[in-house]
């Protein structure tokens, strides 16, 4: 930059030259330097994916060598887990149910509890109710590993124990306070007047909520019914702690089962890790334009 | 949990119908009812279906009921503990990990299972009685707060077909200590000269994850005339030179033979798989590993099923057996369980030699029994067509054992889960210590914690 | 809430001001019945789901012994200087390459754009299969890394996961591996919503690569970036997956952070108070963070 500002002092037609080609070489720098970062992110990205690739191709013996391609790629690893052709996967598909419906079911909540709440407090305009608001950002910034013990013993009390209610409980705690956020900041951008001029007409409040509220905020239900799904399926701790029977753990749990025995087909746990990450992925690139709207401040926690 | 659903009630009030005619000899009392049993997870899946064999069994002879969950180890231990803290306990688990049989009854939160040993007391070795006999610090005496039915040693693991590519021959394994595991480092260096470049002689789990290497630790402290380290009344014995000196050698020779390049680099940070892994991908060429779920593991495919050789321990380095110190998988009722007089009955019939033979055979015998004549009176057990399992059931049950230390005090379960033992190793193997040095660190940590465990002695 | 209720209560109910004022000052008759009951599920959420997990945790790790214990156990100081460090490279590094990326992102061109496509990849793929990969692959006899080095460049490399520094940088790297593409997606968001306006006038009084990013770009996402390094170290505090999978608190228990070592205490130590304990000693600076962060939240004008 220096270069251009000082060589503008000299003759014209000398200086236009080498102004070019100065530009042209920053240009032809910053490609290099693209292509060159690039390649870089992309090894970085890549790697750690590759690597489940491979060894869910590799045959079972071949997983520990002194190789960087699969000496006979295969697919069966992955045909053994969806025919759950090895006893560690013989609760395969139940275990993946289990996963869509706490997901599922998480999803839901948090948007109804979610949208309730922010319907309340920011469009009826509920006295103090900046309280609940803060009280649940509060939950927002409690690292959800830290009340992981606690939480597994009171689940106790409540007779949740092995149960897929007391994992989506687990992430309807820490995912709606998230939601009540979003929909708080999203829901200024919707004039008030629209709910004002309903109730003038006769509206109740659910009739508002149900007609008014919540098409308009369609894209912010998307953005954050997205990031509860991805949540619920991606959380590990607390399914791990919270489920512990093999009908009804989830896959991550079940995946952890493959570390701690003594004989740990590592080919089938990557082929598994591979065919649970595929929806998470899916939905995400599906949604990922509409999510930028909502985005994101609470990402994901744990 | 505890409660009865009426499901249960109507299946135990069946199950009682069904089962009036039949003899009942083992039955205390013949009202029917539910019991909440969380079971260990097998290594292997015949032995999930060797206790749902003999669940049914036992629900059709006795008309009760067992309401059981299989689980695998590591949620097993939290759920345990959670239970215990919470005082929402099933009726019966088993002591997963171990340790927990001694540290719970030294809390006071299992029950004296004295009574159920009683039955069968005669057929258990000694060992296993030991294995169960713990301190009870709030009552200030000892008592049998587990009623053991297996048991479990470390054998010896090796690959005969790499041992024969370094050019040598399993027959020529010294018969001693040291010179025993020596051999493996010339092994290692025959496949070097032969090319294998990441092959390693010694699968030493000289890590701070998980049960191998306490085990590890406590075999080569005991070959090396160590066993005295906590005595039976549970006192501690760092004071006296003959320990120290074998807790030294215990620290000394694996994690030298980790600084020479015998054991694989990576194991200083390896799980408890890990090192079954190494051993399946050949990339190790022994394992000294607990029980033979390494060789059940691969019972399916003949070719390596038949490649790996079971070994027990070999001489100390004076020439005298060694001892195998042995764990024994019990039983426990905790405080606060609803269906004490279920559990126990339950556990009357589990012990019954017949019974108990049959659900280790099912379970491919990855588990030996805990009683002498089970072995003697069923051939299976040393059938000589499988080498491995007569060798398990040589060294693990006919010849000699010890229990585990904690069993004397809870205080060195407080050591093995710490690690103490392992991080002593790290620091001779990167933190550049000498053995004594990681070993005078260690005897002051494990003095420490054993200050927080008094036995009262009588 | 009661004493929302008692203000209404005490208020004629008669409508003496128009809808109009009840929307926003207060409500009444059912509309503060709907009002209440909309809130209520969170409200049981928040107190069965927080306070009393809240509350038994604080009560857990309340005696003080607990915490001599702690402190005297030669593994907790050393968790202390990994959490620490955990934070400092963990946040920082990720929120300053995040910073960086979403510049390079800006960059028009097909290429550009597929590129962030795969880049946000590790963020969708769920943690555990992906740190138990990092974990095999950072093995240092079979991993996949060592493997490649040796084959494309003849190099030996380290074991990766042996060596205290080695394995904690190790897991910090891994920690950015999976959460870089979500704080530089946010970043991107945060640049794309700056005003033209402001970028256009910049360019033409000649402000332009880094110093229009140090002059004009930055000043405008400072506020934004500090929310996220707020954010950022609650988050990575209660991290527990990338310690736990990658190094698993090893070599010798020399790289645990406070998130794992609470569970260990709990479970592989069968003592569940000394793991609420050792998380509890995370507060001092925790509460701190948080109160910081919730002012800002609710005075900046932050975009999210």
């Amino acid at each position: 930059m220096s270069a251009t500002t000082v060589s503008a002092a000299h003759a014209v037609p000398y200086s236009a030259r080498r102004k070019g080609r100065a530009a042209r070489r920053r240009r032809w720098l910053i490609r290099v330097a693209t292509l060159l970062l690039s390649v870089v992110i992309l090894v970085w990205t890549i790697m750690p994916i590759y690597n489940m690739v491979m060894v869910a191709l590799e045959a079972e013996g071949d997983v520990f060598g002194e190789h960087i391609w699969p000496p006979k790629p295969s697919p069966r690893s992955f045909w053994i887990v969806v025919s759950q052709g090895y006893w560690y996967l013989e609760y395969f598909w139940h275990q993946f149910g289990n996963s869509v419906f706490i997901a599922v079911m998480t999803t839901l909540l948090v948007l109804s509890i979610g949208s309730l709440t922010s319907f309340s407090v920011a469009r009826m305009r509920l006295k103090n109710g900046w309280l609940i608001t803060n009280a649940a950002l509060l939950t927002y910034v409690i690292p959800a590993s830290f009340l992981a013990i606690p939480f597994y013993l009171i689940m106790n009390h409540y007779g949740l124990h092995d149960n897929p209610w007391s994992v989506i409980a687990a992430l309807v705690t820490f995912a709606t306070p998230y939601a009540i956020f979003i929909f708080q900041e999203y829901g200024r951008s919707i004039p008030l007047e629209l709910d004002e001029s309903a109730r003038i007409d006769g509206a109740s409040p659910v009739q508002v909520y149900f007609r008014i509220y919540l098409p308009l905020m369609a894209p912010a239900l998307v953005a954050v019914g997205t990031y509860a799904l991805l949540l619920a399926w991606n959380e590990y701790l607390y399914q791990f702690l919270l489920l512990s029977n093999k009908r009804s753990m989830t896959v991550p749990v079940a995946l952890a089962q493959f570390t701690n025995s003594d004989q740990a087909p590592w080919n089938y746990m990557m082929a598994t890790a591979i065919i649970y990450a595929l929806p998470p992925v899916a939905t995400y690139y599906a949604f990922r334009r509409r999510m930028s709207s909502g985005l994101t401040m609470g990402g994901v926690k744990g | 949990m505890g409660s009865l659903s009426r499901r249960s009630v109507i299946r135990a009030s069946l199950g009682l119908a069904a089962s009036g005619s039949l003899a009942r000899p083992h039955i205390a009392r013949a009202a029917a009812t539910t019991a909440t049993v969380w079971w260990i997870q097998g290594f292997v899946q015949e032995e999930d279906i060797a206790f749902r064999k003999t669940v049914t069994e036992y629900q059709k002879i006795s008309g009760n009921t067992l309401d059981f969950s299989i689980i695998p180890f590591a949620p097993m231990r939290q759920k345990i503990v959670s239970a215990v803290t919470s005082g929402l306990v099933p009726d019966l688990f088993q002591n997963t990990p171990g340790e927990i049989i001694a540290l719970y009854a030294w809390d006071n939160k299992l029950l004296d299972l004295s009574d159920v040993i009683e039955t069968q007391r005669k057929e258990y070795t000694e060992t296993a009685l030991l294995s169960a006999y713990c301190y009870n610090s709030i009552e200030k005496r000892r008592g049998y707060y587990g009623v053991p039915y297996t048991t479990g040693v470390l054998p010896n693991h090796i690959w005969r077909s790499l041992v024969e590519k370094a050019g040598c021959k399993i027959e020529d394994i010294p018969k001693t200590w040291d010179a025993y595991y020596d051999f493996f480092k010339d092994v290692q260096k025959g496949l070097r000269a032969r090319g294998e470049r990441k092959v390693y002689g010694l699968g030493f789990q000289v890590t701070t994850n998980g049960v191998d290497p306490m085990n590890l630790f406590n075999y080569f402290l005991i070959a090396n005339g160590g066993q005295n380290i906590v005595s039976k009344d549970g006192r501690l014995h760092l004071d006296d030179p003959a320990v120290r000196e074998a807790a030294i050698k215990a620290l000394t020779y694996p994690a030298m033979a980790y600084k020479e390049g015998y054991v694989p680099p990576g194991a200083i940070n390896w799980n408890d798989a890990d090192d079954n892994n190494a051993f399946h991908a050949k990339q190790i060429v022994m394992d000294l590993d607990g029980t033979i779920s390494t060789e059940v593991a691969v019972i399916h495919n003949e070719d390596e099923y038949k490649d790996i050789v079971t070994m027990g321990l070999p001489l100390g380095n004076d020439g005298k057996p060694v001892p195998s110190q042995a764990g024994n998988a019990c039983g426990l009722i905790p405080k606060g369980a609803k269906n004490v007089e279920v559990a126990k009955d339950f556990l009357r019939y589990f012990i019954q030699p017949a019974v108990s033979n049959e659900y280790l055979k099912t379970g491919l015998g990855r588990n030996i029994p805990a009683m002498p004549s089970i072995a003697k009176n069923d051939p299976w057990w040393l059938d000589p067509a499988d080498q491995h399992r007569v060798a398990y059931v040589t060294q693990g049950l006919l010849g000699p054992t010890i229990p585990n230390f904690w069993v004397f005090n809870p205080a060195y379960a407080q050591v093995q889960n710490e690690h103490v033992w392992s991080v002593a190793w790290t620091d001779v193997m990167t933190g550049g210590m000498t053995p004594q040095a990681a070993a005078e660190k260690a005897f002051k940590r494990v003095e420490e914690i054993f200050a927080r465990y008094p036995v009262a002695q009588s | 809430m009661a004493s929302a209720s008692v203000t209404l209560i005490g208020r004629p109910a008669a409508g003496r001001q128009s809808l109009w004022r009840y929307w926003q000052g207060g409500l009444h008759g059912s509309e503060f019945v709907w009002a209440v009951a909309f809130i209520v599920p969170y409200i049981g959420v928040f107190l069965a789901f927080v306070i009393y997990p809240v509350l038994y945790g604080a009560w857990m790790g309340s005696s003080p012994h607990l915490y001599s214990e702690l402190f005297s156990d030669p593994i907790y100081q050393q968790t202390l200087v990994n959490t620490l460090l955990f934070l400092a490279f963990g946040v920082n590094l990720k929120l300053f390459l995040a910073l960086l990326l979403s510049g390079f992102f800006m960059q028009p061109g097909w290429w550009i754009k597929t590129l962030l496509v795969i880049f946000v990849l590790p963020w969708a793929i769920p943690a555990l299969p992906s740190f138990i990969s990092i974990h095999w692959m950072l093995n240092g006899e079979w991993g996949l890394l060592n493997n490649t080095l040796y084959i494309l460049f003849g190099i030996e490399g380290p074991s990766w996961l042996n060596q205290r520094w080695f394995a904690l940088g190790s897991a910090i790297a891994s920690h950015i591996w999976k959460w870089l593409p979500f704080w530089t997606v946010i970043l991107l968001a945060g640049r794309m919503s700056l005003p033209q306006e402001v970028m256009d006038a910049a360019k033409v009084d000649g402000a332009t690569g880094l110093r229009s990013f140090a002059y004009v770009t930055f000043p405008m996402l400072a506020n934004l970036y500090l929310v996220l390094t707020l954010l950022a170290t609650i988050f990575l505090l209660g991290d527990f997956n990338s310690v736990f999978f990658v190094s698993g608190g090893g070599p010798a228990n020399s790289t645990h952070v406070l998130a794992t070592l609470g569970i260990r205490d709990a479970y592989d130590m069968g003592h569940p108070e000394l793991g609420v304990a050792a998380v509890m000693s995370a507060l001092p600076l925790m509460i701190p963070l948080v109160i910081i962060l919730m002012r800002k939240l609710r005075t900046a004008e932050v975009q999210l």
